[in-house]
């Protein structure tokens, strides 16, 4: 997805002249060509994360759309306060782009992991939140928020989905509809293996791609039925429940670090996220209903 | 120190009228900034009757606990009638107890958490350059901001991205001596290698002479302020009055002071 975030955003720098692009010490390798072409708007401005989000809040002031991009905790948790203040409180926009989602550095250890911010941001009075599930819905995304002047988060993972769905800003996607009285929602990459487990099973699957707003019609549409939201972070489940009354369960993200190396895949194995433990989950809802 | 100018006497005046009528405000550190506030409209090009003028140039008030100061400088200014700073904090007031960009005439930045406004008035800047516009921005920071890391941040990163066009005002008026202090901000300015000028902060013409000074560089304007500069009541007594407005009796003696100042 980082490569498509420098594909989508290198076209846009070359049509859009107020596309300024950020980066914290990250990909600066990646995007050498984007600089070389538009030196006076791309700055690997340094590890400062606090101050990125800032600077960017006063470039939008100005008119400008910022990009700004580095590795998903520190961009996010470490500046909940300065997106708070300097982007929604203010009114100005920015792209925030993180990369390293949830457990996409496994190996790193507990202060690379990220499942939490698109709970917090989605906290955030005028914030967009998406979390796009691979490289064409991370375009498809960004082309259609970058320029509304309001502060939106994209969330990258080296670990798309090979799924081709059709997605839009701010619109659930119905992949499955069996008329089930249970239905799966998920979000992002994780769809991947949500698909895996549940192709052959009478459920109805619905994909997000915008935490918020959240779509509401979708979710309404589906009230009736059992819901089991099954997503590796936080803030889906919590913006379903935007929809009074429904019957959510909850299958993801234990409460306590997983502070196991190896790989994302490895991770999602342990806590149930592989298409065998979410296919165990589903089948367990679906033998109560 | 010189002598305080009428323009500067009148914002003071108005600063406790305000607060006396309003039951809030920081009067202390509003007073400490009024000197640096009229240096810094006196210098820059704006438009008070067209606050969003296209061609303006910026002022931050990064130290948004200061706001009662900086209303009370911006309708000196002609932003909006003085008459409205007794609304000061009020549930309809336009005017907050920290500056919201999108209510009060004048505002650039809606500020209140430190270390804040410092990086948006950076991000200005650097807009300002990548738009080949000779607009200025200027940014007022307290002694007791400047321990937010935030701040060393935006100054490292202005100073990278060699913005000459950005001015950082240091309030020192030595608020910290109660907790974490730099006793030397001159010194760290020099060291995050900002072209440093040191003056008094009750100097209006000093003040000016300083803001004006061309420069290649990010300039850094260290203040040396007084804690409500005016009244020595609250001089001498800073921490007692850090946040809170004068009662009757208090306030006509408070007046006194400053009509001697």
């Amino acid at each position: 997805m980082r490569k498509q975030f420098k594909e989508t955003t290198f076209d846009l720098a070359a049509r859009d002249d107020k596309v300024v692009i950020i980066l914290g010490d990250i990909s600066h390798f990646l995007f050498m060509p984007v600089q070389e072409k538009f030196p006076a708007r791309v700055y690997n401005m340094g590890i400062c994360e606090n101050g990125l989000i800032s600077v960017a809040a006063g470039l939008s002031s100005q008119g400008f759309h910022p990009f700004v991009h580095t590795i998903n905790p520190f961009i996010t948790e470490r500046c909940v306060e300065h997106i708070k203040d300097d982007l929604c409180y203010n009114g100005f926009g920015a792209n925030i782009v993180s990369t390293g989602a949830s457990f996409d550095y496994a190996w790193d250890g507990a202060t690379h992991h990220c499942y939490g911010e698109l709970a917090t941001l989605r906290m955030l009075p005028g914030m967009e939140v998406t979390q796009p599930g691979n490289a064409r819905e991370l375009d498809t995304l960004i082309r259609s928020q970058y320029n509304n002047s309001r502060p939106t988060y994209f969330r990258l993972s080296d670990n798309g989905h090979n799924l081709d769905v059709p997605v839009q800003f701010g619109k659930a996607n119905i992949l499955k509809d069996t008329g089930s009285e249970l239905t799966i929602i998920t979000a992002g990459p994780i769809l991947g293996n949500v698909m895996e487990a549940v192709r052959d099973l009478p459920v109805n699957l619905v994909y997000f791609t915008t935490i918020k707003p959240i779509d509401t019609d979708v979710i309404a549409r589906f009230r009736h039925t059992k819901i089991l939201v099954v997503h590796d972070a936080h803030g889906l489940q919590e913006a379903v429940h935007e929809v009074p009354d429904v019957a959510v369960s909850y299958h993801g993200l234990p409460d306590r670090f997983c502070v196991s190396y190896g790989t994302v895949h490895d991770i999602r194995r342990e806590i149930g996220l592989d298409p065998a433990g979410i296919r165990h989950a589903a089948q367990d809802r679906l033998a109560v209903l | 120190m010189a002598a305080m100018h009428p323009f500067c006497r009148e914002i003071r005046r108005n600063i406790l009228i305000a607060s006396r009528a309003s039951g809030h405000g920081h009067i202390p550190t509003s007073f400490s900034i009024v000197e640096m506030l009229c240096a810094a409209y006196d210098t820059l090009r704006h438009r008070p009757a067209e606050p969003r003028w296209p061609d303006r140039d910026i002022f931050v008030l990064s130290k948004g606990h200061a706001a009662l100061g900086f209303y009370a400088a911006l309708a000196q200014y002609g932003y909006f009638p003085v008459e409205e700073l007794k609304t000061f904090g009020a549930f309809q007031s336009r005017l907050g107890c920290h500056p919201d960009r999108q209510k009060a005439p004048g505002v650039e930045v809606s500020t209140g958490s430190l270390g804040h406004g410092i990086g948006v008035a950076t991000g200005m800047a650097l807009a300002f350059r990548i738009a080949g516009s000779p607009r200025r921005v200027v940014t007022l920071i307290g002694d007791g901001e400047a321990n937010e890391g935030s701040v060393w941040e935006s100054i490292m990163i202005a100073v990278n991205l060699k913005l000459a066009n950005f001015t950082v005002m240091l309030d020192f008026n030595r608020s910290q001596v109660r907790s974490l202090q730099i006793p030397n901000p001159a010194e760290r300015f020099k060291a995050f290698c900002c072209d440093t000028i040191e003056v008094d902060g009750h100097d209006l013409e000093a003040l000016k002479s300083a803001l004006l000074r061309p420069s290649g560089a990010v300039k850094a304007i260290v203040a040396r302020t007084v804690k409500g500069c005016g009244c020595p009541t609250l001089t001498r007594n800073v921490f007692e009055w850090h946040r809170r407005s004068p009662k009757p009796d208090e306030f006509d003696s408070l007046m006194k002071e400053l009509e001697a100042a």
